[in-house]
């Protein structure tokens, strides 16, 4: 059985954690105190990550951190129609890993608004915030343009990839770490999108979307 | 006005004139838009029928934000604690932690006129006349990315007048040559020609708030269908570098104060006009738009307001209906939800009708203009059941019918057991066929078949089911009986009759205290207290005056009322702590009444 090292309002864990709900994977969960009790920074859980950070997955003793890295490896291992992560067509994955890197972006920003205002992280607020907004920009005119194409997600092709899913909860919790979405509105069409996919999950503070057609 | 330019307004108060705020495209399928207009938040959601509803963003219980509730397609339901608004009324339809209460008619949210025109919705806090008129606009246009930027509106207006466009992008070497053909703080018209092509693109600046406004462009004509995304990607690079030109030139002038939503005041309640001889009062005035027959012997009647739209309504809820004959009649609304321009009524001619159903079948005709109440709901509809049991005797389905379809668009479980005397006796045929499979029709069954299905039906009781019954008494103390002997409790049991066919004792004589009035007052043999009340100009809303629909419910604070109703069942009557007072009197020599 999976086992994920896991806070609940940790927008990376939850990252994993919903995609292995899509993918329809049986997991388990270890909570870990990241707050208040630094858990993650203890000599005890730094035997599972010398990094010091969460989510950690381990799949019957293979052990792997980093989010992004989980969800290439979930999709990659458990994904068998291979949409996911379209390791078969490369110009697809190209964009897949490009859009990876982007929502490391996000996280940075967006994400670390969000802890800096819910947790007291130290961060220069108004530059991430700024950071943010740039993405934002960037990413509510590229799904704009998805749309007129008659498509839904983030990468080109039919179906969600794992940058969906990167890109997600860094856009949808926003607003908590002050980062209004209201100039982006495509974004928020999107965000009710990936929120009617099969087997969606929620978290703390990420609400559902009344059923689609 | 200029042949090809905006018609030219007088410019009025931002306060008055209508602006975009969305694309129609921003409304997708229960989708829920947020957006800005002149400082205010707003919460802009499509209904299923197409209607367009343009909200305060606050729900009106903790002052959540709306735009991140759930749009069903008929109601829009904060994230918070479930409360529910229905579309165009905006009025509270259902309150999750009050499953048995009808939620007052009050709770209604601050809601903005609405306009969708060019591919645009258009609202405003006040707006009057129309919006803008664009002669060029015979043709199609096409909807422009919008465009935020972060500056105001009046610069943002000025620097498009300097906006620059290829009219025709994929043609490579051609400049074009664009004039601005007119152009104020509200829109701007460019048009450029290369030879022989012309293209226009008129902008609206979307005031957001004193800071941001949002660029709303329009192409006008429509370019061929593979030209499209070409097109729209051109303008979006060259609103985005106007953007970006704005930003920078804003960003080193003073900010400027920010925009303070007005509060808005509530909107006015009718006050009811008091007439001494009937306390019943009808503030609204609707025309019959539609009758017809519905069954044999049932007519339906679509009524649609005069003036100011209807009140919000839930399931269960019924109208007094004025007659031209003086007469005054309750009827059940059958609507289901997110059905709320008209009022639907269904009306079922009584042999032994002493004038109002009489009317109604024969001299209502369409057209004509009727007085009504607003809706109340004495027969609230709970939405926290697993499965619910719908029976219905005859005319009985009214409040049902709008039940079931409330619960099949909620997808809550539930069955509709409707016993009529055959199938051109089922009234609203084309409603139960939407309904489907979950309504079972029991037809032509007489006395002792009947108490045989409704034995079968109550049988099935399971923890988490209730029921709802409305039809003719005897059909009514049969259920309520066999409900009692088969463990139902009596708060799982709902009943309306239509009338109260028990003999009122109006013998008694005794005084009744009014706490809240600070009126003691004596009620007489052959008076009632609703009439006493009304004497000394205490007006307690009442709607039947038989003792049947429950809108005079009364808390007692001391004394035995002696209750003749037929609306509150036994437990509630043996707390004796509420009575009907258009009826029931009093076994003590004193009432105190929460009046």
């Amino acid at each position: 059985m999976i086992k994920l090292y896991d806070f609940e309002l940790s927008v990376n864990c939850y990252k994993a954690r919903l995609l292995m709900s899509l993918l329809d994977v049986a997991f388990e969960l270890v909570p870990v105190d990241f707050y208040p009790g630094w858990e993650h920074k203890t000599e005890e859980f730094k035997r599972i990550n010398p990094l010091g950070h969460i989510p950690v997955l381990d799949d019957d003793g293979f052990v792997l951190w980093d989010a992004h890295a989980i969800l290439v490896y979930l999709a990659t291992r458990y994904d068998t129609s291979r949409q996911w992560y379209p390791v078969d067509d490369p110009q697809l994955l190209g964009r897949t890993a490009s859009w990876m890197l982007f929502a490391e972006g996000t996280t940075n920003t967006a994400s670390a608004a969000r802890l800096h205002v819910n947790l007291g992280y130290d961060f220069e607020i108004e530059s991430v915030r700024a950071g943010a907004h740039r993405l934002f920009r960037y990413l509510d005119e590229h799904l704009w343009f998805t749309e007129r194409e008659g498509r839904c997600w983030v990468c080109p092709g039919d179906h969600p990839t794992i940058a969906d899913i990167a890109l997600f909860p860094d856009v949808a919790l926003a607003p908590e770490g002050g980062i209004d979405l209201l100039d982006y509105p495509a974004l928020r069409r999107w965000c009710d999108r990936i929120k009617r996919l099969p087997r969606f999950v929620v978290m703390g503070g990420i609400f559902p979307a009344s059923p689609g057609r | 006005m200029n042949d090809e330019g905006i018609a030219a307004a007088p410019m009025l108060d931002a306060a008055f004139s209508w602006f975009p705020i969305a694309s129609s495209e921003d409304l997708p399928f229960r989708h829920t838009y947020h957006t800005k207009l002149l400082g205010r938040e707003l919460a802009v959601w499509r209904a299923d029928d197409g209607y367009v509803n343009v909200w305060e963003d606050r729900c009106l219980h903790r002052g959540v934000r709306l735009s991140i509730g759930l749009n069903d397609g008929a109601e829009l339901k904060c994230q918070y604690h479930g409360w529910r608004y229905a579309s165009r009324s905006a009025g509270c339809t259902y309150i999750p932690a009050h499953p048995a209460d009808a939620p007052a008619r009050t709770i209604c949210c601050t809601t903005f006129p609405v306009v969708e025109r060019y591919g645009l919705v258009w609202s405003g806090e006040e707006p009057l006349g129309d919006v803008a008129q664009v002669a060029l606009f015979g043709d199609e246009g096409l909807t422009l990315r919008p465009v935020p930027i972060h500056a105001p509106a009046a610069l943002v207006a000025e620097r498009l007048r300097s906006y620059r466009f290829r009219p025709n992008p994929t043609a490579t070497g051609s400049s074009g040559e664009c004039t601005v053909e007119s152009g104020d703080e509200r829109a701007v018209v460019v048009t450029a020609r290369d030879g022989t092509a012309e293209m226009n693109v008129v902008f609206f600046v979307q005031p957001v708030d004193a800071r941001t406004c949002v660029v709303r462009g329009l192409l006008v004509p429509r370019p061929v269908d593979d030209a499209v995304v070409g097109v729209l990607r051109h303008h979006n690079e060259r609103m985005s570098t106007l953007r970006d030109e704005v930003e920078e030139a804003a960003a080193v002038m003073p900010p400027p104060p920010p925009m303070q939503p007005r509060v808005r005041a509530p909107a006015p309640v009718a006050e009811p006009t008091h007439t001494p001889a009937d306390t019943r009062t009808a503030p609204l005035r609707v025309v019959v738009a539609r009758k017809w027959a519905t069954a044999d012997g049932i007519a339906g009647f679509e009524l649609e307001s005069i003036g100011e739209r209807l009140p919000a309504f839930q399931p269960g809820a019924h109208i007094d209906v004025h007659l031209p004959n003086g007469l005054v009649r309750q009827y059940s609304l059958t609507n289901g939800p997110g059905d709320v321009v008209r009022y639907r009524i269904g009306v079922k001619l009584e042999p032994d009708s002493r004038g109002g159903s009489k009317a109604l079948h024969e001299s209502i005709r369409e057209g004509d203009v009727l007085a009504i109440s607003e809706p109340r709901n004495n027969f609230p509809l709970r939405r926290d059941r697993a499965t619910t049991i719908l029976i219905a005797g005859g005319i009985g389905v009214t409040p049902l019918i709008a039940m079931a379809q409330a619960l099949g668009h909620a997808q809550l479980d539930f069955r509709l057991h409707y016993f009529a005397q055959s199938p051109a006796h089922l009234a609203f045929p084309e409603v139960l066929d939407l309904l489907g499979e979950r309504v079972v029709r029991h037809l032509g069954l007489g006395p002792t078949e009947t108490g045989q299905r409704l034995q079968e039906i109550l049988a099935e009781r399971r923890p988490s089911s209730q029921v709802y019954v409305c039809g003719p008494g005897s059909m009514l103390g049969a259920t309520r009986q066999m409900a009692a002997e088969l463990g139902w409790p009596d708060d799982a049991v709902h009943f309306e009759y239509f009338k109260n066919t028990t003999v009122v004792d109006d013998s008694s004589a005794f005084d009744v205290e009014l706490a809240r009035s600070a009126l003691h007052l004596r009620v007489p043999a052959g008076t009632t207290i609703l009439e006493v009340l009304a004497e000394h100009g205490v007006i307690v809303a009442s709607s039947c005056q038989q003792g049947a629909c429950g809108t005079c419910l009364v808390s007692v604070l001391d004394g035995v009322p002696d209750h003749q109703d037929v609306y509150l069942n036994d437990a509630e009557k043996q707390r004796n702590d509420r009575m009907l007072v258009c009826v029931s009197r009093a076994k003590s020599p004193r009432l105190v009444l929460d009046v």
